[in-house]
């Protein structure tokens, strides 16, 4: 345990019952620093309650949480988030009828100089031009910035949720993005343009865990595979060592558990 | 992206439309009811008649923005003008009157809140405070309107440069809500709670508190068109105004948003104010029975959100042809992807 701390994030232990039902069983977990592991499974697996434990959202019933090597312990989203973990949900929380600077800088807006800001009027202008520098720096391709959220494509409006998670992860020094589903509903175009986002968070030394369906992606991606099937991690491996026909026997548990071997 | 054009009209019709439909109908009524309708006078007169409405149009706006329809706005603003008229007839100053006034809206406004964000039903809450306070203020009165305090022609009926005072008054509500509304950060996380709290919530921020705002709002602005109605009638009458509601609503639906919270500009709901002014002064002028003005009323309030629920799916149905026209693209993308990949 020597080098505990070179992880961004780590899980030991967790479990989670809802009444006798168990939803996860011993799940033992870490993530490094620019690593994106992908986290697998068919559905009822596991994966968004797991996602749900490290963004706060739920407590577990045993088990340590780990941020950077130090013990946490999440009552509300907000705790982790100053802990600094974000994450993307899929459903993607944008206030529709505001354009994308304002979704952006929700929570962070830039006020004018002088008696004005202190009275708290809003530096549209700085807010415009921040948005576009936020934008530009993920590569997402947004026609207007201006626009209501409301009307742009599925593919610009999960740019935008990203970007508003991406851009507060990068803000702290060693941030963890969780990513749920972040391809769902897209089309070919849009799908890349994720990829790529994901890839230079993973090149900025952020610790990415992503959650989805979309194999394809989790390959270009991840650094690591680990897949849970009925509540357990069933593999955990590095993606150079592993191969799509592995993933699914795990997936559907057609391929005996890594764990037990 | 097809169609884009049908799109940019319909989007204007919506923004736009209300500004239009007060042109014509003024420039209709003008021709109609000529030769008083067009003229300064009767303008004046407008005005003044729906200063008082537009107050209570604001109010009933806060509240649908931050995603509430508050009920409680005629009770409020009738215990408002009772306890003006109250405490200036127990001598204190004007002033004084004015702020217990809007301290006790303000309470109401928090007493809404506190159930409403507990988990019960606003339209239920709302109502329970609408018949408590005109209770209250009934109590306090013992039944008939407060005569005999000094007279308010300061914010009602006297006139400056031609327009009674008490357009300037809600001229000040306007334009004071209006840039909290647009320029503010207060103004900005107020309208995103209204629209998605969670998003808001996500993002760092107590969206409780914005929507407490709203309640706070819509109250505090009933006290002041409570305020307003105390002066103008010179009486504080415990019955409550509960037409205020309807044509303060109607006034909101004209400005061309849904009901769900979260958009909506003020000034829209300041020309949707004048639009029914404008209807029951040529019903006045041409001497049509008034009743035609409250049918019309309830008319324009089930129309204007007809036609806005048209519009947005509309709206809606053009961005998804524009969605899967992007989603052909992309398929075609990908086919040639994989055909090079093979190649």
């Amino acid at each position: 345990m020597a080098n505990e701390q070179e992880f961004a994030l780590s899980l030991e232990g967790i479990n989670l019952y809802y009444g006798f039902v168990r939803a996860l069983t011993d799940i033992n977990l870490s993530v490094r620093p620019g690593e994106c592991i992908a986290l697998l499974g068919d559905n009822g697996a596991g994966k968004s309650t797991l996602l749900k434990v490290i963004s706060g959202a739920h407590r577990p019933s045993h088990g340590v949480i780990k941020v950077h090597g130090k013990p946490v312990e999440f009552h509300s989203p907000k705790d982790s988030a100053n802990a600094g973990i974000e994450m993307v949900y899929q459903d993607l929380a944008l206030v529709d009828a505001q354009d994308t600077a304002t979704n952006l800088l929700l929570g962070k807006e830039i006020l004018r100089p002088g008696l004005l800001g202190l009275l708290g009027f809003l530096d549209r202008k700085a807010m415009k031009e921040e948005a576009k520098r936020e934008v530009a720096q993920l590569g997402v391709k947004i026609d207007t910035l201006t626009r209501p959220v409301e009307m742009l494509s599925g593919g610009q409006r999960q740019g935008v949720a990203l970007a508003r998670s991406a851009v507060r992860v990068a803000k702290k020094s060693q941030g963890i993005l969780l990513l749920d589903e972040p391809t769902a509903a897209l089309g070919y175009e849009q799908k890349m343009m994720v990829e790529q986002m994901i890839k230079r968070m993973i090149a900025n030394n952020i610790a990415v865990v992503l959650v989805t369906h979309d194999l394809p992606l989790a390959f270009a991606t991840a650094d690591r595979m680990v897949v849970l099937n009925r509540s357990r991690k069933v593999a955990d491996v590095a993606t150079k060592d592993t191969n799509n026909d592995h993933i699914v026997g795990w997936i559907t548990g057609a391929r005996a558990s890594m764990e037990n071997m | 992206m097809p169609k884009l054009d049908s799109l940019s009209i319909l989007i204007f019709v919506r923004s736009w439309g209300i500004v239009i439909l007060a042109a014509l109908l003024w420039g209709a009524f003008s021709i109609w009811g000529l030769p008083i309708y067009g003229t300064f006078t009767n303008f004046s007169v407008i005005l003044q008649g729906i200063a008082i409405s537009t107050i209570f149009a604001a109010a009933i706006a806060m509240g649908v923005f931050s995603g509430v329809l508050d009920l409680s706005v005629p009770g409020t603003a009738a215990l408002s003008s009772v306890i003006l008229a109250q405490t200036l007839l127990s001598g204190w100053p004007i002033w004084a009157a004015f702020v217990a006034a809007i301290v006790v809206s303000v309470a109401v406004g928090l007493v809404n809140s506190f159930f409403s964000l507990r988990g019960i039903n606003p339209l239920a809450v709302t109502i329970g405070t609408l018949s408590v306070t005109s209770g209250v203020a009934a109590l306090i009165t013992t039944g008939p309107p407060l005569f005999g305090f000094q007279d308010l022609g300061f914010i009602s009926t006297n006139l400056y440069w031609g327009i009674p005072a008490m357009f300037y008054v809600a001229a000040a509500v306007f334009v004071v809500g209006t840039i909290f509304l647009t320029q503010t950060r207060g103004g900005a996380r107020f309208l995103a709670a209204g629209g998605n709290a969670e998003a808001l919530r996500r993002s760092g921020v107590n969206a409780n508190l914005y929507k407490i705002l709203g309640f706070v709002l819509s109250a505090g602005l009933a006290g002041v068109a409570g305020i307003v109605t105390a002066a103008y009638t010179t009486q504080g009458n415990p019955a409550a105004p509960t037409d205020s509601l309807f044509t303060g609503l109607t006034a909101v639906a004209l400005s061309g948003i849904s009901l769900a919270g979260g958009r909506g500009s003020l000034p829209k709901v300041l020309v949707g104010s004048l639009v029914i002014g404008e209807i029951t002064s040529i019903l006045n002028i041409k001497n049509i029975q008034p009743y035609w003005g409250v049918v019309i009323t309830g008319a324009l309030l089930i129309g204007a959100l007809y036609l806005e629920m048209g519009i947005q799916k509309q709206v809606s149905k053009r961005v998804v042809e524009a969605k899967n026209a992007e989603r052909q693209q992309s398929a075609a993308a990908e086919a040639a992807a994989t055909q090079q990949k093979g190649a």
